[in-house]
């Protein structure tokens, strides 16, 4: 630096690149992704992290099988139109709940559901040869779609640690083999070792430090930065919520009270139930890794906030809600979960 | 700075992709047949192995009946070994002997006796009584597992635990986090059990009084765990039950089946 003192102030005043050059630089390296309802509604790019919130049941893992298979699947193949954005996924799985067969059956339905509006089915069954393409063209689409999938399992907090420090070293081989880079990285539950981390536990070390839930988060938030800053990708997280240990006396206070309504209206009686359960689920992730969050969705299923019934149809479908927390839009949008992945209501 | 930071494991860290997820799903995660056919059909075709299975109901509901005709069924179709986890005494070998001898004449290979005593020798039955037993069981379980590479002996595939909420339901609630810490370990354990050494896990669950309906016992925090959850429900006075998916990763939730439980 002191080398160029003589000319070094008028360098430092010059333009690196206006606005314009920012924005379209910006734009081209890190586009807009148009995700499948209900993830559409806020504009979403690489390097955000969104966090998908809800209790149990609410379609949260549903709604990262949908981005997935949005990313797997190809713009284009062959002359059919996919919509998709080509690249590779990469789901940590940390509640060890997934199941490959549902993402094969969504990506299948999809599949066809693309092939058949860009070939309509012919009259003529006897054309076997046609036919047999068809399907082979599908299988091979198939088989590409799922290698662009990477899977991994964690069963404790040290595994996630040790899976977020080789994202990148694994990235770069993978792009290296496959020539298509990571896009999507998809956390399921980053809650799910929150009581194994909570509880005090006896430790190997020497000097008899613990380990607490606050730093582990931490160490995540940082793993996950330092591999957005060298792959910007998109990140999808799900959340459960956690019930406080105050729930045993907040259920006691409803028995006790409800002796002195009972005539009250079903409706008093279902915001109070919704309010007791939003007191009792607080926000329990440091504040780490809130700042993490660019953005928040929240999702509830609508079946069993009116109360479980077992006389149901075979053929109801669920509906769920999912409402935009961050950025706020203060609308309840609706969607039901189907065989060929989540579709919406207007 | 470094105290803080937890001790990295230095196993390494294995990623597939999804061709290699479907693979194995087909070569190595079978369907266990549980025997009663209104479950069955309702599974597409029974308990999957590498998946944890949740059955809840009411007392006397049909889950004890469920768990040992799962035993009886697996152990007499040569599938593996069945590990019985029993805490209330539950598991009754005359049981298991008429459960057999309803089984179509189309099993039929062998006599009577030998089948049974073939069956029996597969079905290893241990009464645990706490959590702390629970601990042991599944560590001996997985110690065992991870040394027995091609034994000549049977290798468990299914793994029953009736009721697991019995077990877990005394220590979770009041002011302490060990007891919700615990249960989640337990079920982090059954799910590594199930996935690395193909197994079927089937535990059971009741039911407590909740706000109007009864709801399954042991709180939120366990509804995350299992793959599948079904209810099953005993008409009153009567053999026929109904199962009721609440949770499952392929099917919708709410589909019914009734069936009948003999005798």
């Amino acid at each position: 630096m002191t080398g160029d003192a003589g000319c070094g102030p008028r360098e430092w005043l010059a333009v690196d690149e206006t606005a314009a050059d920012f924005l379209s630089r910006s734009l081209s390296t890190r586009p807009p992704i148009l995700l499948p309802p209900p993830l559409h509604r806020a504009p979403l790019r690489p390097g955000n992290v969104v966090e998908i919130a809800g209790p149990s049941n609410s379609g949260k893992s549903q709604l990262l099988l949908m981005a997935a298979v949005q990313c797997i699947l190809p713009k284009e193949w062959e002359g059919v139109y996919f919509g998709g954005l080509g690249k590779a996924v990469m789901y940590i799985d940390l509640d060890c709940r997934f199941d490959v067969l549902r993402l094969a059956q969504i990506l299948r339905k999809r599949i066809t559901h693309g092939c058949g509006s860009a070939h309509p089915p012919s009259e003529d069954f006897e054309k076997d040869v046609s036919k047999d393409k068809f399907h082979s063209f599908q299988d091979t689409l198939f088989s590409d779609c799922m290698k662009r999938f990477l899977y991994v399992r964690c069963y404790n907090s040290s595994e996630l640690i040790a899976t977020l420090k080789s994202l990148n070293s694994q990235s770069e081989a993978r792009s290296k083999v496959f020539g298509i880079g990571i896009y999507f990285l998809l956390l399921d539950s980053i809650g799910a070792f929150y009581w194994i981390d909570r509880a005090p536990q006896p430790t190997t070390e020497s000097k008899g430090t613990t380990i607490s839930f606050q730093s582990i988060t931490e160490n995540v938030v940082q793993e996950i930065r330092k591999f957005l800053q060298l792959q910007p990708v998109l990140v999808l997280v799900t959340k459960a919520p956690t019930y406080g240990e105050g729930i045993t006396a907040s259920n006691d206070f409803q028995r006790g009270s409800s002796k002195y309504m009972l005539d009250d209206s079903t409706a008093s009686r279902y915001s109070k139930r919704e309010e007791e359960k939003n007191s009792s689920c607080r926000e329990y992730m440091p504040s780490a890794w809130q700042t993490l969050v660019t953005h928040r969705i929240k999702l509830q299923d609508l079946a069993q906030e009116a109360g479980f019934s077992s006389e149901q149809d075979n053929n109801v479908l669920s509906v769920h809600t999912s409402e935009w927390v961050h950025p706020p839009l203060n609308t309840k949008e609706k969607f039901y979960i189907k065989d060929d992945g989540v579709g919406f209501i207007q | 700075m470094d105290q803080d930071r937890p001790r990295v494991e230095t196993g390494r860290v294995l990623w597939s992709d999804g061709m290699d997820l479907l693979q194995d799903a087909a070569e190595r995660k079978h369907l266990l047949p549980t025997g009663l056919e209104g479950i069955d059909t309702l599974l597409g075709g029974g308990l999957r192995k590498g998946q944890l299975t949740e059955l809840t109901g009411q007392s006397s509901s049909g889950k004890t009946q469920a768990c040992l005709y799962s035993a009886a069924h697996v152990a007499a179709r040569h599938m593996g070994a069945v590990l019985y986890l029993d805490t209330s005494n539950s598991f009754s070998p005359s049981r298991i002997a008429r459960i057999l001898d309803e089984l179509p004449i189309s099993f039929i290979k062998e006599p009577k006796d030998v089948r049974l005593k073939r069956v029996m020798s597969s079905i290893i039955c241990e009464s645990v009584f706490d959590i702390f037993a629970l601990f042991e069981v599944l560590n001996q379980l997985e110690v065992s597992l991870n040394n027995k590479v091609n034994n000549g002996g049977k290798k468990i595939c299914l793994l029953i635990i009736d009721s697991i909420s019995s077990l877990l339901a005394p220590i979770i609630g009041g002011k302490y986090s060990q007891g919700r810490s615990m249960m989640i370990s337990v079920a982090m354990i059954l799910k590594k059990l199930a996935d690395k050494h193909n197994l079927s896990v089937l535990v059971t669950n009741h039911m407590v009084a909740g706000n109007g309906a009864p709801k399954p016992a042991l709180g939120e925090s366990w509804k995350a765990v299992p793959h599948i959850r079904l209810m099953i429900s005993r008409d009153r006075g009567s053999n026929i039950c109904t199962a009721t998916i609440l949770k499952h990763t392929l099917l919708a939730s709410g589909r019914h089946m009734k069936f009948a439980v003999p005798g």
